[in-house]
């Protein structure tokens, strides 16, 4: 990862507060600065209560800082109005919960779909690019079924082709293997990893696992609404091949 | 992205079928009151118009008539209440163009008939050559009377088809009856009167009629009465003109031409039957849209019950709401989502209330005795006001929908 990068992603001097009835202020973010280039692979690791999952809400756009500057792929967010927030999260973010997230009662093909129909995607292309993110994560044959019919792991893989749907700048993955057993879990971290390496996708995982951050190039580590530590290292891990990954769901 | 949201809210509708249906019956059963009940009333104005009509569409009576009803009115006066017969003349030749027809008659009284050992009565009343066609009376055998009969008095009759039973039995034939002179006794006196014509009589009401009208000429019966008054005619404005027009240009005619006669006791009084007809289908249109406006409250509860509804349904989805903002629904497309639901829920809920609506109106009309005439204009109003009510009470809270923070509405429990 180089510096010279381009900078996809801005944080400046990031505060986040919560009145809990004036006077009383509770501050959960004092003052993050970030930095993510392109095409990098970030893990941001803390307790809960950290503070990582509002710092997460605030660079995926869904909640708003209450001090600071953030600026995602140029723009600056800070004044935008909602209808342009929404262009931006459908355009340049893919969102991973923890929860999956999937709409109920709709198939694996329209939840992929949904990005793109927001998007504005004609139900041709949709449908082709849907069909061909299932394929990637493995969900051809089930992308006719609805979330109650998946498994957690498989449910995962729905909600990653989904993120993928209009070719984001970044993916956003909020402890994505928290609900899941180690081994789906594992399964799941290696698509992550397939897409970092393979399409050079940029991607920030939040995680309170050390065991997971490890697994990534830059670890950022957050205590207490205050980034405490930061370090980059040269990943080399040994994950099974596909094939026998296929087997593990 | 309509054809997104129509399949979404089928979706979200089919996944709590017994709640929408409950939701839809408040829609089902005001849609249905309002269309059974304007099908019923525009069945009933429909045939009573009908019925009025086949008096003459364009019939017009005119009658002079006291200003004041209690007034004690001396023989003179009463002399003036009539229309003179060369009156008659004046005024047909005044109205040829605006007027096909006039009919006066005058009733002689009722008279026995024996013949074949069979009696008929009739009821005895001179006419005008006008008389046939205000009255629509068709000849099923024999001839009207000729000019001659008309200015002569001659003692010639048509007679109805009932008559011609009564007395020749019910395979008569014409030929026997037509031609040949009876003996009618009329107030105690014996008349030689030969038929000419005969008519077929359409008792009145219900019930077997034994007496039918046999018509002289007018100046026949004026004989026998020995008095030639007109108590009223009964004119029928000429095709293609305004009956209601030609009526007050008679009644300005008699007024200033009878102002002598007249005097300060007496006006002319015209009736056309056209603005009966309007006066009555009016008012059935005012109380049906009165019995439909009540109807229609029907619907705006069912309104308030898609707007519970919706608000439940809004409530228990706020994550998949969230979830669609993380995605990059704009606050628009979520509310066209939850109107489109709010639609399609009173839409369908609209069209079967039309189904049952048409089908009570046209079965109630049925039961009435009336031609069903089903209200499209009902059935456009009523669909169409279920889907302003989808659209007024799905508003708001999709309003609300759109407007949450996506991250407030993600993390809802």
């Amino acid at each position: 990862m180089s510096n010279n990068e381009e900078i996809l992603l801005k944080a400046r001097n990031i505060r986040k507060s919560y009145y809990i009835g004036t006077p009383n202020e509770l501050e959960i973010l004092h003052g993050i600065d970030l930095d993510i280039r392109k095409g990098e692979f970030v893990s941001i690791v803390g307790q809960s209560g950290s503070g990582k999952s509002t710092l997460m809400n605030i660079l995926g756009i869904l909640d708003r800082q209450t001090v600071g500057e953030y600026s995602l792929n140029g723009i600056d967010i800070s004044n935008a109005p909602a209808k342009e927030l929404a262009k931006l999260r459908n355009r340049h973010i893919g969102f991973v919960f923890q929860t999956y997230n999937l709409i109920a009662r709709t198939d694996a093909l329209s939840n992929v779909e949904m990005p793109m129909l927001y998007a504005g995607l004609s139900p041709k292309e949709r449908r082709a690019r849907a069909e061909e993110l299932l394929e990637m994560v493995g969900m051809t044959e089930r992308m006719h079924h609805t979330p109650d019919e998946l498994s957690g792991g498989q449910k995962q893989r729905v909600a990653i082709a989904r993120a993928m749907a209009n070719n984001p700048d970044i993916i956003l993955a909020d402890e994505p293997t928290g609900a899941l057993d180690s081994g789906t879990g594992r399964m799941v971290m290696d698509i992550f990893h397939d897409l970092h390496e393979k399409q050079g996708k940029t991607i920030v995982l939040i995680t309170h696992s050390n065991e997971l951050a490890a697994e990534t190039p830059r670890i950022i580590t957050i205590s207490d609404g205050n980034i405490i530590s930061e370090k980059t290292q040269e990943i080399k891990i040994i994950r099974p091949a596909t094939e026998e990954r296929k087997e593990i769901c | 992205m309509l054809v997104e949201n129509c399949k979404l809210a089928i979706i979200s509708i089919k996944a709590n079928k017994m709640r929408a249906f409950l939701t839809m019956l408040g829609i089902i059963i005001g849609v249905a009151a309002v269309i059974a009940i304007m099908t019923v009333g525009n069945s009933m104005t429909k045939g009573i118009q009908k019925q009025l009509e086949s008096y003459g569409v364009q019939n017009i009576d005119v009658y002079i008539t006291p200003f004041d009803y209690n007034a004690e009115l001396s023989d003179a006066d009463i002399e003036n209440s009539k229309f003179k017969p060369e009156v008659l003349h004046k005024f047909s030749d005044n109205f040829k163009d605006k007027v096909s027809a006039i009919s006066v008659e005058s009733s002689v009284g009722n008279g026995v008939v024996l013949k074949n050992d069979k009696k008929a009565t009739v009821d005895v009343t001179g006419v005008s050559a006008g008389y046939f066609k205000a009255n629509n009376l068709k000849l099923k055998d024999g001839i009207y009377f000729d000019s001659s009969a008309y200015e002569l008095g001659t003692n010639v009759a048509i007679v109805s088809d009932l008559f011609a039973k009564q007395l020749f039995g019910e395979n008569y034939s014409a030929e026997t009856i037509l031609g040949n002179d009876f003996e009618v006794n009329i107030n105690d006196e014996y008349i030689n009167i030969t038929p000419v014509g005969i008519y077929e009589f359409k008792a009145q009401g219900g019930g077997k009629q034994k007496t039918s009208p046999m018509y002289m000429p007018l100046k026949s019966a004026w004989n026998l009465n020995h008095d030639q008054s007109i108590y009223y005619m009964t004119v029928v404005a000429a095709e293609g003109q305004d009956a209601v027009k030609v009526s007050e240009d008679i009644k300005k005619y008699f007024i200033d031409s009878l102002a002598n006669q007249l005097g300060d006791k007496f006006t002319v009084e015209v009736y056309s039957n056209q603005s009966m007809i309007k006066e009555n289908t009016d008012m059935m249109s005012k109380i049906t849209m009165a019995i439909s406006l009540i109807a229609a409250i029907a619907l705006i509860v069912g309104g308030i019950g898609v707007m519970n509804i919706m608000t439940v349904s809004i409530t228990e989805r706020t994550r998949e709401i969230g979830t669609r903002k993380a995605l990059g629904a704009e606050d628009s497309m979520i509310m066209l989502q939850f109107i489109s639901e709010a639609i399609i829920l009173c839409l369908i809920g609209g069209l079967i209330g039309m189904i049952i609506g048409v089908t009570i109106g046209d079965v109630a009309s049925k039961l009435m005795g009336y031609a069903p005439t089903i209200s499209f204009a009902s059935i456009y109003i009523s669909v169409g006001f279920s889907m302003a009510i989808g659209v007024f009470f799905g508003y708001s809270p999709a309003k609300h929908a759109a407007r949450m923070n996506p991250i407030d509405a993600l993390r809802y429990e």
